[in-house]
């Protein structure tokens, strides 16, 4: 099969292949687990998922500086949401003593 | 050497998927983000690589750890409702997601010859390329992403202080 032989020798097949995964890993780590401190985790697994393919394509298509730029600027974002994640997690443990996202469904105190 | 590093990423991200402890977990990702960095090499691109290792597993994870570190949960709580079927709806979409992606991507004829016609390696990225591209081309969005840094800032800290 030559299609599998593409991926397993690192074309950009490989290289999409393991960005596909990572994104899989990532949701299904924020669909299955409840701590609200591992969802973020599964979402910056999400966000390099994309970092992966998009300087893949860069590379393939003969270096293109343009991907790293723009891989730069999703760096800036997900340091923004980092931090502010990050403090609306401390805020719900200041609250509810929790950082399970089970026991933080209702709007009310 | 691919498969090396793809190894590496994948497997660590499915050690942090499977973890209990949250700062295993926490750990694991770290070695997600190197698996990454050896990858963003292999692509030719050793800025890319730099910017992974400093931002992600220096900075970003850093903030992690210390946030899991003084809410003091490294373990999960106790679930206080099963819920098998999401659970499982969960496991299948993630699984026909990642079956569908590999056959997608296999098939597909305009990946092929996008990696057929770039398969050369390229001359490695530099940061004078970067930042050239960077100043000439998006001053304005990095700009925009200095102001969205500095917003985000002061809203971690209005959001972590007791009272302002």
């Amino acid at each position: 099969m030559t299609g599998m032989e593409a991926i397993l020798s690192g074309g950009l097949q490989g290289y999409l292949v393991v960005a596909f995964l990572l994104f899989t890993i990532g949701l299904a780590t924020v669909l299955l687990r409840r701590t609200l401190l591992m969802q973020f985790m599964g979402v910056e697994l999400m966000l390099n998922a994309a970092n992966v393919a998009l300087l893949a394509f860069a590379r393939f298509r003969g270096g293109d500086p343009q991907g790293t730029v723009f891989y730069l600027f999703i760096i800036a974002v997900a340091a923004c949401e980092a931090a502010v994640g990050l403090a609306l997690v401390i805020g719900l443990f200041r609250h509810r003593s929790t950082t399970d996202s089970d026991r933080a469904a209702s709007l009310k105190q | 050497m691919f498969l090396t590093f793809a190894l590496i990423t994948l497997c660590a991200a499915l050690g942090m998927l499977l973890q209990k402890n949250v700062i295993v977990a926490g750990l694991c990702l770290v070695a997600t983000f190197f698996g990454l960095a050896g990858l963003f090499l292999l692509l030719a691109n050793p800025v890319a690589a730099a910017f992974q290792l400093i931002v992600y597993s220096g900075a970003i994870m850093v903030l992690v750890l210390f946030v899991i570190m003084m809410l003091n949960s490294h373990e999960e709580e106790p679930a206080q409702a099963s819920r098998p079927v999401q659970r499982w709806l969960g496991v299948a979409l993630a699984a026909l997601l990642a079956l569908g992606s590999i056959k997608l991507v296999s098939a597909s004829a305009g990946v092929a010859a996008l990696a057929k016609s770039g398969a050369a390696v390229p001359t490695a990225m530099t940061l004078q390329k970067v930042g050239t591209t960077l100043f000439a081309e998006h001053v304005l969005g990095f700009e925009v992403a200095g102001l969205l840094l500095l917003v985000a800032m002061i809203g971690a800290v209005a959001l972590t202080k007791r009272n302002l």
